[in-house]
């Protein structure tokens, strides 16, 4: 008897193929543009450190070690470009061939603006929208498990983190409804 | 002696025993969910387990850690989907074994040979833990902070696309250990005026975002795929005329394993995969392999179960991870009060046998559980990922806000998730990161530490033949995916 399951996108072939030409990666070139003007400005930043005193500091300032790892961090990103050639094959796979789907694009900014709302709404319906919303934008319609999960779910969860590991959860808006 | 009994005596309460029962069934399922992996278990596990006791707390999570390698076999074999990575190889042969109507047999050879690697390598750790710390007791500053930069070295050879994104994901994660208050000079770096900067970013809500919101964007790419499955299970656990015929892929790949976990931050996927290619290697039947060959699947089960309790080794005795799920259950350590390391085995050696204990119980109960409920496990592939990644989330949230009750973590939580998303689909591996972050502090407090003691001379750092040795050690790894591509051409 055979059924059907969601296939795992790890267990995808990676790479292969023939050796590609010498040259330059255009998508790994902007990737490396990015990482160096990001290290590039967060060399900046150290550079506005506080100067901490002589005494304190005993030769290490404190922006020694972050300048050193943005340094390393950039010297290694210039081979960026270049490293589909030496491993001749494209480096980061299928993954990055196929585009980014609206719907993930659609779920991170669902899961941000909920999370935006999360100081008015409270912990609880919080979870109880995420556990509405983020199944029915990925396709679920079948109301008779939607509805149950929603709500016993985070209910569940709630009385988990309140009564056994007493953690706080801020009310929200139920403490003005009930 | 006092102290192993003492540790077992621990162990064996009947709670601590009812939580490792749990965190087995917790792991057997996560490992057989393909996306959800053992590190984004632990992580899921950490602030949950900061409200509870630190021996029972960390005893789950080892256990934990052991269950999740086997449970993605269950998921290799039955669906040709390894529910977690380590369990890659097992595929290979696994599921044609399946295929051809032996699902049962070949559970059942995972499950022994995981076992016995996973035992093998606990005694290892039980002996080797304490030597190496006793060694890492006469380590200086200057020659841990040779040592810490040799583990991060060796990100450059770990699984993954690309030995330079590893290590760059390292380095980000060692630079995000930098931000808040320096601590030798009190001055803020990169906090941009946050007050909740000033103390670090926490890294639980890092870990989870990193591990558990990234796939959640990762899973949303693939709503539509579906694959093959076999239902009709009857678990055939191996002959004893079997198992003694496999006895040399069992034993090599078992050595093997816990040598691959001892090295610092590589992890079950490398021994599993390593595992299998000796096993093939060494085969008298090489043609079998690809097709259901019983060593193809005792090879990479035994290796990469054994890469578990070898990954313990570094992780305590030198305070040094060995894998990324090691890494959080150094950082669960950490925040229960211990100072993982050779300090941790002298000083409190009972945590160090309770741990051993637990992963030994667990090696046992993921046996029974496994083999009785393969059927079950295969079945909760079943639930869709609509309902199980919502779920996920509202843990990651929870877990990420329960810690300090703090809305920026959650957000925290969710940017490292997003950024993990895309690091993932550029090449960049979310595991490194964690390494580096974990890593981070103990290179630059040790760095620090020893510039100070040799007055900012660098040349002063090869005066120490420990340090040299692991510079040296750091270059061979460094360059290793070159070394070993030139050796191949040779």
């Amino acid at each position: 008897m055979k059924n059907t399951i969601p296939e795992r996108p790890d267990t995808e072939k990676r790479g292969g193929g023939t050796r590609p030409p010498l040259g330059v990666d255009w998508t790994d070139f902007i990737l490396a543009v990015i990482i160096l003007a990001v290290c590039g400005f967060l060399f900046f930043i150290t550079t506005r450190f506080e100067e901490a005193s002589e005494q304190m500091s005993q030769n290490i300032p404190p922006e020694w070690f972050p300048q050193i790892i943005l340094i390393f961090i950039s010297v290694l990103t210039l081979a960026i470009p270049f490293e589909h050639y030496f491993k001749g094959r494209k480096v980061a796979g299928k993954e990055r061939e196929v585009k980014v789907k609206p719907i993930s694009i659609l779920s991170a900014l669902l899961l941000c603006l909920i999370i935006f709302l999360m100081p008015w709404l409270g912990t609880f319906a919080t979870m109880l929208l995420i556990c509405l919303l983020l199944p029915l934008l990925w396709g679920e319609r079948r109301i008779s498990v939607l509805l149950p999960f929603a709500i016993i779910f985070p209910g569940a969860v709630t009385l988990l983190f309140t009564k056994v590991l007493g953690v706080y959860f801020e009310a929200g808006i139920w403490s003005k409804l009930f | 002696m006092d102290a192993a009994l003492q540790g077992f005596a621990l162990i064996l309460d009947p709670f601590n025993i009812f939580l490792i029962f749990i965190a087995v069934l917790i792991g057997v399922c996560v490992g057989a969910l393909p996306g959800l992996s053992s590190p984004m278990a632990v992580a899921l596990l950490l602030p949950f387990s900061l409200s509870l006791e630190p021996i029972p707390a960390i005893s789950m999570m080892a256990a934990l850690y052991c269950a999740g390698t086997f449970g993605g076999s269950i998921t290799a074999i039955l669906i040709n989907a390894p529910g977690a990575p380590p369990a890659v190889a097992t595929a290979f042969d696994g599921y044609p074994m399946a295929k051809r109507g032996e699902a049962g047999r070949a559970l059942g050879l995972a499950a022994v040979s995981s076992v016995t690697g996973g035992i093998f390598s606990l005694l290892i750790f039980l002996f080797l833990a304490p030597m190496l710390a006793e060694v890492a007791l006469k380590f200086r500053p200057q020659e841990y902070f040779a040592l810490a930069v040799f583990a991060l070295s060796m990100l450059a050879s770990i699984s993954g696309t690309s030995s330079i994104r590893n290590l760059i994901s390292g380095a980000a994660g060692v630079l995000i250990g930098t931000v808040g208050i320096h601590i030798t000079t009190g001055v803020e770096r990169f906090t941009f005026n946050s007050p909740e900067l000033t103390e670090g970013i926490n890294f639980i809500p890092v870990l989870i975002g990193l591990f558990a919101v990234g796939e959640l964007l990762n899973q949303s790419q693939a709503l539509d795929k579906t694959l093959e499955r076999i239902t009709s299970v009857v678990v055939k656990l191996p002959s004893v005329k079997e198992f003694v015929k496999m006895k040399w892929t069992i034993i090599r790949s078992s050595v093997l394993g816990t040598f691959i976990g001892i090295l610092p931050a590589e992890g079950a996927t490398v021994a599993a995969l390593m595992g299998y290619n000796e096993a093939k290697r060494f085969s008298k039947n090489k043609e079998d392999f690809g097709k259901g060959a019983p060593e193809g699947i005792v090879g990479p089960e035994a290796a990469n179960n054994a890469a578990t309790g070898g990954a313990m080794v570094p992780t305590l005795a030198l305070g040094i991870p060995g894998s990324a799920t090691t890494a959080l259950i150094l950082a669960a350590l950490i925040m229960h009060g211990f100072r993982p390391g050779p300090y941790l085995v002298r000083e409190t050696p009972h945590i160090v046998y309770a741990i051993f204990g637990a992963m030994i119980i667990a090696n046992f109960m993921f046996l029974i559980i496994g083999l009785t409920g393969a059927k079950v496990f295969s079945r909760i592939t079943l639930i869709p990922r609509q309902i199980l990644w919502p779920a996920v989330f509202v843990f990651s949230m929870v877990g990420s806000y329960a810690f300090a009750s703090s809305l920026f973590d959650v957000w925290t939580m969710l940017i490292a998730g997003i950024i993990g998303f895309l690091m993932k689909r550029y090449g960049f591996g979310a595991a490194p990161l964690v390494m580096g972050l974990i890593l981070g502090k103990l290179v630059e407090q040790n760095l620090s530490r020893a510039m100070i003691i040799y007055d900012n001379d660098w040349l002063r750092f090869f005066e120490s033949p420990i340090v040299d040795a692991f510079l040296v050690l750091t270059a061979v790894s460094l360059f290793w995916p070159l070394i070993s591509k030139l050796w191949k051409r040779s």
